[in-house]
């Protein structure tokens, strides 16, 4: 099964080092129920070297990843370290092999202190911790990667990126020659994603193996040295060289297809005033989660709100939608006072959310296509699915979603076909014309193809006169779409300015705390 | 290093095959009366027998197939109340307790309203104060489980207790209103006799059956066609959804309760218009209302399948109830046989949601190295 034809043209930088393959995997077959996760799939990383996995969502770069470090084994296919053949039966035996990964979501005990984490699931410890001996060890391991990070300082203090960099000196101190990182950028902010890949290179330097995982171009063509590009379990392409490669490329061997990377801002024309928020404030148990805050959004235009995760954006975008009543100020949507009225009565007079988490919150997953259009609408005593049923039918077909008809259960939709389902059904308006649509991290982890689909529906939307509030955590999407941009941080705006002259440097500061300039 | 070279993987399924939907209960069905062959062998009886005898008596006789639909009166009644809170993810433990009070309730109407009105308006009187009284006895767990989010297993199973309590109070307290006052013996008083059914021909089968078909078609079409219906499956399937949607899951959770409550009284209340005619303090011996929850159970809380299982369930109780009266089999048996069969159906479960496989070790190992 291993003789396949399999040509995939390779990049000229192939022997340019004299570092040798640290780990190979050959013609990896991953199956899953009526799925070919992996599909003959080879991969190699060299000592000292960044090689990235890039591929949609689904393209199979966490299976084999999984794969990669004993976590999952494979239906066929092996792997060979430093030119021996290996077989990993856990992740603990890929340890044993000098391989770890830092997964996306962590693997921290929140009360234990840095080195606690560290150390913990060794299973050589003596009886007795000799904690002055363990918090050196792990300094020093931090420190000699760049990682600086107090040993006794407890996890759950510590901000997104230095939990990361835990997970790393975890990874170090237990032997790791070959790091797998997952999506390690999707949590952090640039500054931090900047002082990431500094450690990589000190990784690097000191003869350690990146395997890189993501699907975002720009920092891939920045940190690589070779990519392997995945699409629906292949490898459709290998490109070499840091910095060499052209993002469009990349994008067509991963979509399959040309596609505009670039967002483009719709025109502006905006009008009146659509939303107005005045002075809104929201505690929970005593603690402030928005702070007086106040802003407006215009017919036809799009605000963006910026910020990292957990610093109010999602109680602000409840707050308006009326899940949530604010402890002071007021939220009104075209003239109408909507603060305290609940979600039906904001529905109304105009207000269509599509909120952060699709399939839970926005959409019901064991319900129909067809009945989750139904979800915001008017339902009489009886629900009348026979008339919704032919625009139900011209929805899917408008919005290009990939399902077998009204009757697709929301459950089985691919992220990007549940965000179109969602949005074909804020945006075709409910209980009244959509007049302003508050959308959350609209594209997270959505393929590029479906990235491309939804930032043009909104843009559609906005030059058809809907006002737009975009929160995002997604900078890059905040600037290229928004008209204005404002940066939450401690549920404060802490800064104002014009998406098109908007300085990355300077949002990136307010994003990190470090705005002194307040609202212009 | 010896090693088993055998393993057994329980691999989750995408999506059952239809054919395992029919296939699994039939083969569950036919392992438990196996193993209850082994059993009835073990202890001297024929299986042939006495299978033929628990089938003849439970579906294949005159008697046998009316007493089965008789009990199953009752029974689909407290089973669509269990599989109905079940709808919401509420487990009504207590339809045992409602059915004891919807018992009070119907037989209260039906001496109090006395022989004025005519039989076709008086039955359907009783018939609601029995549900009644079984809401109410489901009330307090309905609000306290909406505003505090108490669980409503422990409150509506201990209320069954108070239920049966209350039962014994009413009839053996001396001057009880629901005491037959003629009689020193402890009695339930008869209810008026425009409240009182008569049954098929000589059958111990009551029009109440159809009431009972009735309503478990209506409640089907409650949860899947109305508004109603279409919030429970909101909150049921996400909170967040529904909270997002401006649906209201407290007022919603009482409703729900409060239906299922409704229902086990109806069950009580069904006894006093058809076989009782008046409280018979022997109820609190025979557990209709935790049957309801097997039934409901049998039925995966399908509302469609409720009457299937409820009339299958009731044939089993029936056919093995019966085998201590036609044969020297003990009672014992039949009730370990209904067991047998229902653990099995039950856990028959496990090849509907896993595709279960045996691995040999040395050949999963090979595989990987052939490579």
């Amino acid at each position: 099964m291993s003789s396949t034809s399999h040509e995939v043209a390779r990049g000229p930088h192939h022997n340019s080092g004299a570092a040798s393959t640290a780990l190979s995997a050959h013609s990896i077959d991953k199956k899953f129920p009526g799925v070919l996760a992996n599909d003959s799939v080879d991969f190699d990383v060299r000592a000292g070297e960044v090689h990235t996995l890039l591929g949609e969502n689904g393209a199979g770069k966490s299976t084999l990843a999984a794969v990669l470090c004993g976590l999952y084994q494979p239906d066929a296919g092996y792997l060979m370290r430093n030119g021996k053949r290996i077989n990993l039966s856990s992740p603990r035996a890929g340890l044993q092999h000098g391989i770890a990964m830092v997964h996306q979501h962590f693997r921290l005990v929140e009360r234990f202190s840095v080195s606690e984490n560290v150390i913990l699931g060794s299973r050589d410890l003596p009886f007795k911790l000799n904690r002055r001996d363990i918090n050196e060890k792990v300094a020093s391991v931090a420190e000699s990667y760049g990682l600086p990070i107090d040993p006794n300082a407890t996890v759950g203090d510590l901000s997104v990126g230095q939990r990361q960099r835990v997970e790393i000196v975890k990874a170090l101190y237990q032997g790791a020659e070959i790091l797998l990182l997952d999506e390690p950028t999707a949590v952090l902010v640039p500054s931090e994603v900047e002082k990431l890949f500094e450690n990589v290179h000190a990784m690097t330097a000191a003869g350690k193996s990146i395997v890189f995982i993501s699907h975002k171009l720009g920092e891939v063509v920045e940190i690589s040295d070779r990519v392997t590009v995945l699409r629906n379990g292949r490898v459709t392409g290998h490109v070499s060289g840091r910095g060499t490669t052209d993002t469009k490329e990349l994008a067509r061997l991963m979509v399959g297809r040309d596609i505009e990377l670039n967002a483009q801002r719709a025109t502006h024309a905006t009008g009146h005033e659509i939303l107005q928020i005045r002075n809104l404030s929201l505690s929970v148990e005593n603690v402030a989660v928005l702070s007086d805050i106040s802003f407006n959004v215009h017919a036809g235009e799009m605000v963006g709100i910026a910020g990292v995760a957990g610093n109010g954006q999602r109680e602000l975008a409840d707050t308006i939608a009326g899940l949530i009543s604010p402890t002071s100020g007021s939220v009104s949507i075209s003239g109408a006072m909507t603060t305290d009225c609940g979600p039906i009565q904001a529905r109304e007079v105009g207000l269509a959310y599509v909120p952060e988490d699709r399939l839970g919150m926005g959409l019901v997953p064991s319900m129909t296509i067809l009945d989750n259009l139904l979800l915001t609408r008017d339902r009489k005593v009886v629900v009348d699915r026979v008339s919704v049923r032919p625009e139900a039918t011209r929805l899917i077909e408008q919005f290009e979603i990939k399902a077998n008809g009204p009757d697709h259960l929301a459950r089985k939709l691919s992220g990007g076909n549940a965000q179109k389902v969602l949005l074909a059904r804020e945006l075709s308006g409910g209980r009244s014309a959509t007049k302003l649509l508050v959308v959350c991290s609209p594209t997270r982890g959505l393929d590029v193809g479906a990235i491309e689909t939804v930032r043009r529906l909104l843009n559609d939307a906005r030059r058809a006169g809907q006002a737009i509030l975009l929160i995002s955590e997604d900078l890059d999407e905040v600037l290229s779409l928004s008209d204005r941009v404002f940066v939450l941080y401690r549920g404060a705006v802490v800064l104002e300015t014009p998406g098109e002259s908007a300085q990355l440097s300077q949002v990136g500061a307010a994003m990190a705390g470090l705005a002194n300039e307040g609202r212009s | 290093m010896m090693r088993i070279p055998f393993r057994v993987v329980f691999e989750q399924r995408g999506e059952t095959p239809r054919r395992l939907s029919l296939l699994v209960p039939l083969a569950s069905v036919l392992a438990a009366l196996f193993f209850g062959a082994l059993f009835l062998l073990a202890t001297g009886y024929s299986p042939i027998d006495t299978y033929t005898n628990m089938f003849r008596d439970g579906f294949a006789s005159f008697n046998g197939i009316t007493d089965t639909l008789a009990l199953s009166t009752v029974l689909i009644c407290t089973g669509i109340s269990a599989a109905f809170a079940f709808q919401m993810n509420l487990y009504n433990i207590g339809g045992e307790g409602q059915l004891y009070l919807g018992l009070i309730g119907g037989a209260w109407a039906g001496i109090a309203l006395g022989d004025h009105l005519p039989t076709l308006i008086m039955v359907p009187i009783v018939l609601l104060c029995g549900a009644l009284a079984g809401a109410a006895w489901i009330f307090v767990p309905a609000f306290v489980r909406s505003r505090l989010g108490t669980s409503e297993i422990v409150s509506t199973l201990l209320l069954t207790y108070i239920g049966a309590s209350l039962i014994k109070h009413v009839i053996y307290t001396p001057d009880s209103f629901f005491r037959n006052p003629n009689t020193s013996f402890p009695q339930g008083r008869r209810v008026a006799d425009s409240a009182s059914l008569d049954s098929f021909g000589s059958s111990r089968l009551y029009p109440t059956f159809f009431v009972a078909l009735i309503i478990a078609g209506a409640l089907y079409w409650i949860v899947k066609r109305t508004e109603f219906g279409y919030r429970i499956n909101v909150i049921s399937d996400s909170p967040r959804a529904a909270h997002y949607a401006g649906i209201n899951a407290r007022r919603t959770t009482i409703w729900v309760m409060l239906i299922s409550g409704a229902l086990s009284g109806l069950a009580g209340a069904m006894l006093i218009v058809g076989p009782y005619g008046k409280i018979e303090p022997s109820i609190i011996t025979l557990g209709y209302g935790y049957a309801g929850i097997v039934v409901a159970a049998l039925a995966r809380n399908n509302l469609g399948l409720i009457i299937v299982s409820g009339i299958l369930f009731s044939g089993l109780r029936v056919g093995g109830n019966n085998l201590q009266v036609t044969t020297d089999t003990p009672i014992h048996i039949g009730v370990m046989l209904q067991g047998a069969i229902l653990l099995f159906a039950l856990g028959g479960e496990a090849f509907r949601r896993y595709h279960i496989h045996v691995v040999r070790v040395q050949d999963a190992t090979a595989r990987k190295a052939a490579v």
